[in-house]
């Protein structure tokens, strides 16, 4: 069998190394075809198996390569090259000059141990090892590979010796392909099968990051006027001078995998029954405002059952801590970052239920569901608030007519000018902006003249309490300027919020 | 993929359909039972959002404290350069400071009280400056003694000061057409500036004002 497939090749080392599959078959011939004296060259000056054929060969680089170990590369390379069969031992574990060990699959773990893989699937069983313990759900996935700036200049220096070199030689004019790509073609259908998924770019990433070891990095951080010179020295072509840096043992890299999940979504409807809650944390000076957050609380109860890194809470519009928001509550997003699964829907009715079941009733939930992790733009977009409507407890100087409650509810559609109030004014523009008072309607409170319960829907971005109390005239017209006596806002609730697209 | 089969499930576009084709629903019957139990519900709805706002209105106090009271803290200072020339400055608890005449000032004593506002003292007319922005552009310097403005009664003029350092965000330009609110209303809507200081200024510019205790009792006393 092995007869046939080697035509060309009389001599019978090759047969010694046993060519039993297809993959070897086609390896094998590619050493083959290799332009020897470059080979020997580049073996000699301590670069690994893979990166001669990535950077010798004019075919695409191989995944058969993946499944060949290095001992049997460099024997098949040594073979094709003509090139004395050095201590094969020593120069197949040194680390490569180039990609200082990334395609010799050699690299140190995080607790420095070193770890060196025969073949890709080796290799990617160690990959998936790491993978699973950061316990996410996937099935398919996308993979990232990044390597130490070392590699890239590297590289770039092995390139300018070899077209230095071999000017006239054809192969040394087509594009190389990467390290990092190089990786990515060697250990991709390993992994897919070691994981078991597919891979696409998908909303879940393995990142494969290599790192010089930290003497190295000290080694690497020079100036950027001696890298740039260095540069230049390059860039002028000294090919000796190149080799002369090849010398340098490396240290293989430390390799860190992790995953990330594209944040997920869930969206809806919350309540705020206190008036010590705040809508999002509330940090002045160590010194928490409110006993606690609608953002905690929901957020709080979120992320463990999605096994995420973080939440972030984003809501249409806010009120301010004194305020409730009763009625149909007010549309929310929680964003879960890098969730390990995601809650169904049964779970999610669990963690509303749980929410609003709380001993402190703090705060309540409504439809709270998943929606994905593509849909944040178009929220933002259909869903700005649009109009509010209110209750609020207000409390006039002079007793409450019933010719008082007929001119309120005539006011239709009320255009009013409002100055930044003073109690935002050190933080926000001083401007003058119209609002809109869509209707109001007045509520009498039993036992009281001087009380009333003012229901009222407005333009989002009005500010209530100043509208009720005027804020020293600069609200005008305001509650007290319509009724002509002092007006003041005991307390206040949102009881609807309307969005864009409702 | 598990996340984008739930993503279907779930997708907000579902809603629309179960929408459209409950729009679509021939059987006007089933519309209007639909329509009931809706109604129903959005009735039980709002006797529980009626119940929530009622429960929790607490304890009506026969004249409740005023916004000013409750958002600013009140400090005074008294014969300011010149003897009964008395001004309030309100602190909130943002750290602006509301500018006005206290209820003691001379200037009411005057028959009339006062007739005319004028903004243009010192260098500029502090109502012509228009500060712009977060940050404030624009905004004129004030010390505690730099001039603000003078009201005039059918007797005599007062210079009103800054009595705070810091910056002048705006002044109250209803006074020019409305000089009356100063007789009516000088602690709301008669108020004259609202200065910014700086938290360092103030701590020191603090101990140059009284508070609303000592300035009654002072006041009282002279009275």
């Amino acid at each position: 069998m092995s007869d046939e497939t080697k035509p060309s090749a009389g001599d019978s080392s090759g047969l010694s190394n046993g060519l039993v599959s297809d993959s070897d078959r086609r390896v094998y011939q590619a050493a083959q075809s290799l332009h020897s004296s470059s080979v020997k060259d580049l073996l000699s000056l301590g670069v690994c198996e893979r990166c001669v054929f990535r950077l010798v060969s004019v075919e695409p680089f191989d995944s058969d390569l993946s499944s060949v170990s290095a001992s049997t590369l460099r024997s098949w390379l040594e073979e094709a090259s003509a090139a004395a069969a050095a201590s094969s031992e020593s120069s197949c574990s040194r680390v490569c000059i180039v990609c200082l060990g990334v395609l010799q699959f050699v690299f140190s773990d995080a607790k420095q141990t070193l770890a060196r893989s025969e073949c890709g699937s080796d290799y990617a069983a160690r990959v998936t090892e790491l993978v699973k313990r950061e316990g996410h759900e996937f099935d398919s996935f996308g993979l990232e590979v990044s390597v130490p700036s070392t590699v890239v200049e590297n590289e770039r220096a092995v390139l300018l010796y070899l077209k230095g070199k071999y000017e006239t030689e054809g192969w040394v004019q087509s594009e190389k392909i990467s390290v990092k790509d190089a990786l990515k073609v060697l250990v991709l259908d390993p992994l897919k099968a070691s994981l078991g998924a597919k891979s696409d770019s998908s909303s879940f990433h393995i990142r494969l990051t290599y790192s010089m070891t930290s003497d190295e990095v000290q080694d690497a951080s020079e100036t950027t006027h001696e890298r740039k010179k260095r540069k230049t020295d390059e860039e002028n072509g000294s090919t000796s001078m190149s080799e002369n840096s090849f010398e340098k043992v490396y240290e293989p890299c430390i390799l860190s995998v992790n995953c990330n999940k594209m944040p997920i979504f869930f969206s809806g409807r919350y309540f705020k029954y206190s008036r010590n809650v705040s809508q999002t944390r509330w940090i002045i000076d160590d010194e928490r405002m409110g006993e606690a957050s609608v953002e905690e609380l929901i957020g709080g109860n979120i992320l463990p059952a999605c096994l995420g890194d973080s939440y972030k809470f984003h809501a249409a519009g806010r009120e301010d801590i004194d305020v409730r928001m009763l009625g149909s509550g007010r549309p929310f997003l929680i964003e879960v970052q890098n969730s390990r699964k995601c809650p169904s829907q049964q779970s999610l009715m669990e963690i509303e239920e749980k929410i609003n079941n709380s001993e402190k009733k703090l705060v309540g939930v409504k439809d709270l569901k998943f929606i994905g992790s593509q849909c944040w733009a178009m929220m933002r977009e259909g869903e700005a608030e649009k109009q509010k409507q209110y209750a609020a407890l207000v409390w006039i100087a002079r007793p409450l007519e019933e010719k008082d409650i007929n001119s309120i509810s005539s006011l239709i559609e009320l255009k009013i000018l409002q100055k930044t109030p003073v109690r935002v004014l050190h933080r926000r523009s001083p401007l003058e902006r119209e609002r809109t008072i869509h209707w109001m309607k007045v509520e009498k409170i039993k036992g009281s003249s001087h009380y009333f319960l003012l229901h009222l829907c407005t333009q989002a971005g009005t500010y209530i309490k100043e509208f009720v109390h005027g804020d020293l005239g600069r609200t005008s017209p305001s509650m007290g300027s319509i009724l002509g006596c002092r007006a003041e806002i005991i307390q206040l609730d949102v009881t609807d919020v309307k969005m864009g697209d409702s | 993929m598990e996340i984008q089969t739930a993503e279907v499930a779930n997708n907000p576009e579902t809603e629309d359909t179960i929408e459209s084709t409950k729009q679509n629903q021939p059987e006007e019957e089933v519309e209007h039972c639909y329509e009931q139990k809706q109604a129903l519900e959005e009735e039980e709805e709002e006797d529980e959002l009626r119940s929530m706002l009622l429960s929790d209105i607490g304890e009506l106090p026969l004249s409740p404290p005023s916004a000013t009271q409750v958002n600013f803290v009140s400090y005074f200072i008294t014969d300011f350069t010149k003897p009964g020339h008395d001004q309030y400055i309100y602190r909130h608890a943002n750290g602006l400071c509301v500018i006005g005449l206290a209820p003691t000032h001379v200037a009411f004593k005057d028959e009339g009280g006062i007739t005319n506002i004028d903004f243009n003292v010192g260098k500029s007319d502090r109502s012509v400056l228009k500060v712009s922005g977060k940050r404030k552009k624009n905004a004129m310097r004030s010390e505690s003694n730099t001039a603000l403005c003078k009201v005039s009664t059918a007797k005599d003029s007062y210079i009103v000061r800054c009595c705070v350092k810091g910056s002048l965000l705006e002044v109250n330009e209803r006074l020019i057409n409305q000089p009356q609110l100063l007789n009516s209303s000088a602690d709301r809507e008669g108020y004259i500036a609202i200065i910014m200081p700086r938290p360092a200024d103030w701590t020191k510019n603090k101990e140059s004002l009284i508070t609303l205790e000592e300035y009654k009792e002072k006041k009282e006393l002279s009275l």
